[in-house]
């Protein structure tokens, strides 16, 4: 089970603050959603991502950069627009997905297939 | 629509009023019913504040509250620790500013258990709400399908002055690195 379970969120939040030892330097692979509360096809892919975060191995961790409160990671990472999941891999982005559609067989197949390449 | 929830937990003072600050046209309004409820200085009939990003900031100030629905549809939390929501917390709103209290009664009147003014009201917000990306609102993604020929004319006019980087289509494609 990863994320925050006593809010009921599967789904880490990660600042710039705690982006390098929770995503770069993870032992396991980590998709993070780069987001934003206030965009409708991130609330829209909301509900699935979470199912998602509760299927993949323990291994793998989904979280969540909020680009509102954090523009220099989401400008770092050429973020363009919301939702983009990018797949990270010992420190390295291995790929992404720019607004991906929002079922739960979609999302997991854009969180599982870049670790699979 | 215009469910009302209550919470067990709520301190405010006045009843706050949340409002989308990433979406134009939710600002504007905003922006009114702040003038207007400010011009009674420490009489004002209720606060007006900017959803944010902090879901734990929402959460501390009702319990009910989602961070999500929050953007989704307008909120007004009472000091009682209840939420009108939409066309219903418009219409709360109308009847506490001085300038519109006058009219705003209409929005309680029953007629055989309906409340015809406050349905129109309804229909008014939801409509408004579908068409706010064609007056500016950066934020409300995907438009309705009614919508999206009056935004697509919208989109290209203003492209013509001012490029928006914005993702506006869905590209589903998964891309190695």
């Amino acid at each position: 089970m990863h994320g925050n379970t006593t809010t009921g969120d599967a789904i880490r939040t990660v600042s710039g603050d705690s982006f390098n030892s929770v995503v770069l330097q993870a032992a396991g692979p980590v998709t993070v959603e780069f987001m934003s509360y206030s965009c409708a096809h991130c609330r829209a892919v909301e509900s699935a991502l979470q199912q998602v975060a509760l299927r993949v191995t323990p291994e793998q961790q989904i979280c969540r950069v909020n680009v509102a409160q954090e523009p220099t990671l989401a400008a770092q990472y050429g973020v363009h627009g919301t939702p983009t999941l990018v797949a990270f891999m010992n420190g390295a982005e291995v790929g992404r997905v720019e607004g991906p559609p929002p079922d739960v067989a979609s999302l997991l197949q854009a969180v599982t297939l870049p670790f699979q390449a | 629509m215009g469910a009302r929830h209550t919470a067990m937990v709520n301190t405010l003072a006045r009843p706050m009023l949340l409002f989308n600050d990433e979406c134009g046209v939710c600002r504007h309004i905003a922006g009114w019913v702040s003038a207007a409820a400010q011009g009674h200085g420490k009489d004002s009939p209720l606060d007006v504040q900017a959803i944010g990003e902090a879901p734990q900031a929402l959460h501390a100030l009702n319990p009910a509250l989602n961070i999500w629905d929050a953007y989704d549809t307008v909120h007004l939390l009472l000091p009682d620790g209840s939420m009108r929501l939409g066309g219903e917390a418009v219409a709360e709103v109308l009847r506490r500013l001085p300038a519109t209290r006058w009219f705003a009664w209409c929005f309680a009147i029953r007629l055989f258990g309906w409340q015809p003014f406050q349905q129109v009201l309804n229909l008014a917000y939801t409509i408004l709400a579908d068409v706010r990306p064609i007056f500016g609102c950066e934020s409300c993604g995907t438009p309705s399908a009614w919508v999206r020929p009056f935004v697509w004319v919208s989109t290209k006019t203003k492209a013509m002055f001012r490029p928006d980087k914005r993702l506006t289509t869905k590209a589903a494609h998964f891309t190695p690195r």
